[in-house]
């Protein structure tokens, strides 16, 4: 089951042409990579799923409901972290938490419960100055934590960890690698290697569009290059194998490569052996999430 | 109405926590002390004066001071408390509009009317208990000092005084869910009360200006019945009652 779709979405901003119809699935239980550009329109998209935003054209149904702009029943399924969370900052973490519980309709107990677990979770169990003084890392983890309160189907983060250092990051991640099992995450980003890390599912988004979507082991293997790299001891390899392969490109003093299509991947690999020729390295070159961005993006 | 009580709990909070609460009420309670004291010790400073100026040939004779110097004086403070009532209020929407504070209340399902009427019923509430207890404060002072018996209509003055509060606080609400900055808010509020101020000048429509219930001068005096009153106040609550009317589906569809 699909915990979010959206089909044909459409937003302008006076003459700018933000979403050209965009259409997105989020299978239920994955952790969803929304991969753009900065101004790509990813904000734009997760604020129209939040009702707080209007769609010019399209569809949002959230856990099979219907996103209506300004009366968004459908938000008791979304837990909501946005870009730079902004709290009561006269209120401490724990204060916050409990207002979040009320107002969301959670019994005291409950919310308590709750709220004890989820700052254990992040990180500020122990916290009890005023969100004031609270660093961008802090302010996040908390964003996380008022997020899960009321155990939401969809954790929607916007760029969670792009203004943080590579610690706050690292942290970040690993709560939402934790929390899995218990909902669905769609989170917005830049920061490829953070997708690489934990993301099941994969969107490019691309002036407006989603120009690829899909499981991110199965994207990867459909970019799959049929590309080999040979780095040899010595230059005298390098012109032995040159001799019998003529296609062979010299990239480096000692490296070669080559495309399947070339020569025959296992062609080369008897001639090594059979001229016991001694190589450093043989390596099939993998996509990474950033080549497939760039040739996106530049297609 | 649980989310209600909760958000109002919040809106009470940041009122103490962020001292608002406070600096509204020793606001308050310095004009109430003022009224009686001006009242008190004017005569006191003109009679010092009046001997210097006696020696130039100039004869300055001081009258009685009464319970009714210190109510003229604080039916002038009343606008004063309501400017910085309305200079510390005005921005209890847009504030929130500008850190994006709401954003996660109102992703947790909080119902926008909620929001508004609880931002309302804070203000409403705040703005009667500080100027009842700037009544109260004058009435006790004047009634010790002198005899509160000489003023008439003086209840009725009071709630016509605090009526017109609440009607420009209703104003600040409806555009405060139109605008997104204090300035727009406190300039849409205090273009209503200019024009009506502009309107009520001339003859025949003026008792139905609600700026009518600035000037109870002739009310304290029994210049003018209480009903003369009435339509304004009346207009003054319905315009009240309309702009929160208004401001709930204007609020429905802001973009936050």
């Amino acid at each position: 089951m699909d915990m979010l779709t959206i089909k044909n979405l459409k937003k302008n901003f006076k003459d700018k042409e933000v979403l050209k119809g965009l259409d997105l699935c989020v299978p239920e239980k994955s952790i969803f990579g929304f991969i753009g550009k900065n101004g790509a329109g990813k904000t734009t998209t997760m604020k129209t799923v939040l009702g707080l935003m209007k769609p010019d054209e399209g569809e949002i149904t959230v856990a099979g409901k219907k996103v209506v702009f300004g009366q968004t029943s459908t938000n008791r399924y979304i837990g909501y972290l946005p870009d730079v969370p902004e709290y009561y900052s006269f209120m401490n973490a724990s204060e916050y938490l409990r207002f979040c519980g009320d107002i969301t309709g959670l019994s005291k107990e409950e919310t308590k419960k709750r709220s004890e677990e989820l700052l254990e979770l992040v990180g500020l169990k122990d916290e009890k100055h005023r969100i004031k003084g609270f660093s961008r890392g802090m302010k996040q983890r908390l964003g996380i934590a008022q997020a899960l309160l009321n155990k939401p189907k969809l954790l929607i983060c916007d760029e969670p960890t792009s203004a943080l250092d590579p610690v706050g990051r690292k942290e970040i991640l690993d709560i939402l690698l934790a929390v899995k099992d218990e909902t669905t995450v769609l989170f917005s980003t830049h920061i490829l290697s953070d997708v690489e890390r934990i993301c099941t599912d994969i969107a490019f988004l691309n002036e407006g569009r989603v120009v690829i979507q899909g499981k991110l082991g199965e994207i990867k293997s459909t970019y799959r290059t049929d590309e080999y790299i040979i780095e040899t001891e010595t230059e005298k390899e390098v012109a032995i194998l040159k001799s019998s392969f003529p296609h062979l490109q010299l990239t480096g003093r000692t490296t070669l490569t080559f495309k399947e299509n070339q020569h025959d991947f296992y062609d080369v690999m008897h001639f090594i052996t059979t001229n016991k020729l001694p190589v450093l390295k043989i390596e099939r070159v993998e996509p990474t999430l950033e080549s497939m961005f760039m040739e996106v993006v530049q297609k | 109405m649980k989310s209600f009580i909760n958000f109002t709990k919040k809106e009470y909070m940041e009122h103490f926590r962020c001292a608002k609460i406070f600096i509204l009420t020793g606001v308050f309670i310095l004009l109430a002390v003022m009224s009686p004291l001006v009242a008190k010790f004017t005569p006191v400073i003109i009679e010092m004066l009046s001997e210097s100026m006696s020696q130039g040939g100039m004869e300055i004779t001081v009258s009685e001071v009464s319970a009714m110097d210190s109510w003229m004086q604080f039916f002038k403070n009343a606008p004063i408390a309501l400017i910085v009532f309305v200079l510390l209020e005005s921005n209890i929407f847009t504030k929130e509009y500008q850190k994006g504070t709401l954003v996660l209340a109102l992703t947790k399902g909080l119902k926008r009317h909620t929001v508004l009427l609880s931002k309302a019923f804070v203000m409403i509430t705040l703005w009667t208990a500080e100027f009842f207890m700037y009544y109260g404060l004058v009435y006790l002072m004047n009634d010790i000092i002198w005899d509160n018996s000489v003023a008439e209509n003086l209840t009725f003055s009071a709630v016509c005084w605090w009526a017109f509060g609440l009607m420009i606080l209703c104003l600040c609400v409806l555009f405060s869910v139109i605008a997104k900055t204090n300035i727009v808010v406190l300039a849409g509020t205090g273009g209503v009360v200019f024009a009506s101020y502009l309107v009520g000048m001339l003859p025949k429509i003026d008792r139905f200006m609600p700026t009518l219930l600035m000037n109870v001068n002739s009310l304290i005096y029994a210049l003018e019945e209480v009903s003369y009153y009435v339509p304004a106040l009346l207009i003054a609550g319905g315009i009240s009652v309309l702009s929160l009317v208004l401001s709930i589906p204007i609020f429905n569809k802001k973009h936050i």
